[in-house]
């Protein structure tokens, strides 16, 4: 007999679609993430473009249509370690890490108070600190708290639980392995930033005030390390002169071979942050070539409409620290204007570009830029950017099909 | 528009660059990290992007005035970073080929001594000549008893050959170089800021200690590798300036006996020539030694860099081989001579030595080598309109 059930690896923006959309229509889905919380990329998202609405809005209406829905089967902290069958008829293997809090947890802070021991917070990209014990953002999905104890530095501190009211830290909690069988299996594994650091002339981890676009995100957002004023990480003095530096490391043979698709529309919508935050800032973007793609090119006009946003043909290739003001230095050849550039700045951004989580699965095909085409065998799909770079509104009509994709098979076999 | 610029893009020019080996050129997609990237390139309108599209656009006119290809040392720091693998630095090396050939004179001696595929019929013309000399004035064998190189090729007829032949190629030079700096002025618009002498000597200063060309990152060992071949070439101009002055001032013919009598009676004593003639040779074989060692290390640091197989550089493989091969070639037969060897191996080496040392000398204003004219030239014009980088 043939499983219906349909398991999505990847609870970020696409996972979620693909599931609630084959749920919705009456498939039992499970979903699989391996961070504590759902969301993934998107959470860490300030706003969308071109709207630049909040993205925590619509994925609250996509948390709120998992909530209610019994089809749904949400694991977090949790990784497939193995998977074998055909379709119809799959077998995987869950590992479940402790999380070592329960569903008793009401999300009161009490244990993070008492929590001695601070960690860096990569929500955050490592730009400010949490407790060992700490909710992994505010709209996390699961509502509750992960205690990170490979941080923990005395393994008999138990200040948390003594904190905790409602019992809901179990020390004692050890990883899970759990089996099932399902007929698909959807990788929506999504993608990982691009290690800014690889790229030697661009100052990042050396020059302190090179961020990436994600590190951007976060620092623009009302629940990022400096609450959404966009300060600068060296001496938290206001960005008011910021360069976006474009294909940092994408369309670039010696790092990625590919465009990413969406850094020169994230970049466009992170000048807007910088603009409406301080009216008397200046952004300049450094490109290649600007791709605003179809109707994007709107949002493209609108942002040079701005005077105090320059777009400028010339691909940043130098960034050193300014030892006078602390700020940084970019060399670019200015394409059309005729001459080397050496643009002062507070901050510079680099648009780094999307890399696939996953690069290595014996039950997977990749492509040559390393992203998912599908299973080696039926039965098996990639959707969103684990399948190709691509924005959320193209990530999620993607997820949409393969939600169909997905439910066909369970009724094929 | 009123000043509208049109643009004849020269397609067999662009085919040429590419058979010469420039065939990554196409790749560029103009984003400029090369210009940034460069060490030597200046701030206002810097290189080599701009070459690169000027080269994908068979812009032929454009480039042949280019004063700024010759400001490139071939550091290859911009192929290195370069995201598309578009090779500014070969394709560079590519368009001073094509612009030496471009102002070849005569034309034919371009095509003869300047392409690699026509090396056999350029070291061919040396070879029947020195046959025909050694064929007229009867000295077409290999002399009995001691090795002695002037018994075989008298020195007398290799000046004969050479001095003319010399004073033609300079002359030759005189004319490519005179066009080069017409192209150089009508290439830009600014005008010389400075005098020529003054940026002459701050260029040749450049030149003496290899100061542009140390600010390289990705190829110091090339440095140093050049260095040693260009001063192994002035000691062994020197040395052949001195040799000159030994047989027709001192009339003092090699191998340079301490006992001649006319230098003995010049001298007042042996010692004196004695120590003359081990200074001499000395100085030859050190820099002969020179360039050995640095022709040796270019092509170690070429293979190194790009693998043999490559046809980016076959101008560049072809006299970096004659460099090594002169210097190979004339040590070998001062060792055989030395260590009296088959007189058949040794003045048969000797022979290739001479053929080797035409190639390149007389074929100097179309091989490699006119780099070092064009080179100086251009850089003392970029000096004179003080846009060259500070060194």
């Amino acid at each position: 007999m043939s499983s219906k059930s349909i398991l999505i690896v990847g609870g970020g923006i696409s996972g979620i679609t693909t599931a609630v959309e084959a749920a919705e229509v009456g498939y039992n889905t499970v979903l699989v993430e391996k961070n504590a919380y759902l969301g993934g990329r998107v959470a860490q998202l300030n706003k969308y473009f071109p709207k630049l609405c909040p993205p925590y809005c619509g994925l609250e209406m996509n948390l709120r249509r998992i909530k209610p829905n019994p089809k749904i089967t949400v694991y977090t902290m949790t990784e497939v370690e193995s998977v074998s069958g055909t379709e119809g008829n799959y077998t995987a293997t869950l590992k479940v890490s402790p999380r070592y809090v329960n569903e008793k947890c009401t999300a009161c802070n009490a244990c993070a108070e008492a929590c001695p021991v601070e960690t860096s917070n990569d929500f955050n990209f490592g730009m400010d600190k949490v407790k060992a014990i700490h909710l992994p953002h505010e709209m996390a999905y699961p509502m509750r708290y992960v205690l990170d104890k490979d941080v923990c530095t005395d393994s008999s501190c138990d200040a948390c639980v003594k904190a905790c009211k409602y019992d809901a830290i179990d020390l004692g909690m050890k990883p899970e392995t759990v089996e099932l069988t399902v007929g698909s299996i959807v990788y929506a594994t999504g993608w990982n930033p691009y290690q800014a650091e690889k790229m030697d002339n661009l100052g990042y981890g050396t020059v302190k005030n090179v961020v990436t676009n994600m590190m951007m995100e976060r620092l623009a957002s009302p629940n990022g390390p400096t609450k959404g004023k966009i300060l600068r990480p060296s001496d938290k003095k206001e960005a008011k002169k910021v360069v976006f530096v474009q294909c940092a490391g994408s369309r670039d043979e010696n790092h990625l071979n590919y465009c990413s698709a969406i850094c020169c529309m994230a970049s466009l919508k992170q000048a807007t942050y910088v603009r409406d935050q301080y009216p008397d800032s200046e952004v300049v973007v450094a490109y290649i070539d600007l791709r605003a793609p179809g109707k994007y090119e709107d949002f493209l006009n609108k942002v040079d409409a701005d005077e105090k946003i320059t777009l400028m043909k010339g691909k940043v290739a130098k960034i050193e620290e300014d030892p006078a003001t602390g700020g940084v230095i970019l060399t670019a050849e200015d394409v059309e204007g005729g001459g080397k550039i050496y643009e002062k700045a507070d901050m510079a951004v680099l648009a780094t570009g999307m890399v696939s989580s996953v690069t290595q699965n014996s039950v997977l095909q990749f492509e040559e830029n390393g992203f998912i085409v599908s299973g080696t065998s039926a039965g098996i799909y990639s959707t969103g950017v684990a399948k190709r770079p691509s924005d959320v509104t193209t990530s999620i009509q993607d997820a949409t099909g393969t939600a169909l994709k997905s439910i066909q098979s369970l009724v094929r076999s | 528009m009123a000043d509208k610029t049109v643009f004849t893009p020269d397609v067999k020019f662009v085919r040429e660059l590419k058979e010469a080996g420039a065939d990554t050129m196409k790749k560029c997609y103009q984003c400029a990290t090369c210009s940034v990237i460069c060490p030597l390139s200046p701030d206002d309108k810097p290189f080599p992007r701009k070459e690169m599209v000027m080269a994908q656009w068979g812009l032929k006119d454009e480039l042949v005035k280019s004063a700024d290809i010759w400001l490139c040392h071939n550091c290859n720091d911009c192929s290195k970073y370069c995201p598309r693998g578009a090779k500014p630095g070969d394709v560079l090396s590519i368009l001073r080929k094509s612009v030496i050939q471009e102002n070849a004179f005569p034309k034919f001696m371009g095509t003869i001594a300047g392409e690699p595929k026509n090396i056999w019929q350029a070291l061919l013309i040396p070879v029947v000549l020195f046959l025909l000399v050694l064929g007229v004035t009867g000295h077409l064998n290999i002399p009995e008893g001691e090795i002695v190189f002037s018994k075989f090729f008298p020195v007398h007829y290799i000046d004969q050959i050479f001095v003319p032949l010399t004073g033609l190629a300079v002359v030759l030079f005189g004319f490519s170089i005179t066009r080069f700096w017409k192209n150089l002025s009508e290439g830009s618009d600014l005008k010389p800021k400075a005098e020529f002498l003054p940026s002459f000597i701050e260029t040749l200063k450049e030149i003496m200690t290899h100061s542009k060309f140390k600010k390289c990152d990705e190829n110091k060992d090339r440095s140093t590798a050049h260095m040693l071949v260009f001063y192994g070439f002035i000691g062994l101009a020197i040395t052949t300036a001195w040799a000159v002055f030994n047989l027709y001032v001192l009339n003092w013919e090699s191998p340079y006996p301490a006992n001649d009598p006319d230098v003995v009676a010049l001298f007042g004593s042996e010692t004196i020539p004695m120590i003359l003639k081990v200074v001499f040779k000395l100085f030859a074989n050190v820099s002969a030694l020179a360039l050995l060692v640095g022709g040796s290390l270019v092509i170690a640091n070429r293979m190194k860099e790009r693998g043999v197989d490559t046809v980016t550089s076959s101008f560049d493989w072809v006299f970096a081989g004659m460099v090594l091969f002169v210097g190979a070639s004339g040590m070998l037969a001062q060792m055989f001579r030395v260590a009296d060897f088959p007189p058949m191996i040794a003045y048969a080496t000797y022979f290739l030595h001479l053929v080797a040392a035409f190639f390149i000398i007389i074929y100097m204003p179309y091989s490699k080598l006119a780099h070092f004219v064009y080179r100086t030239v251009a850089i003392t014009y970029t000096k004179m309109q003080k846009r060259d980088v500070e060194v």
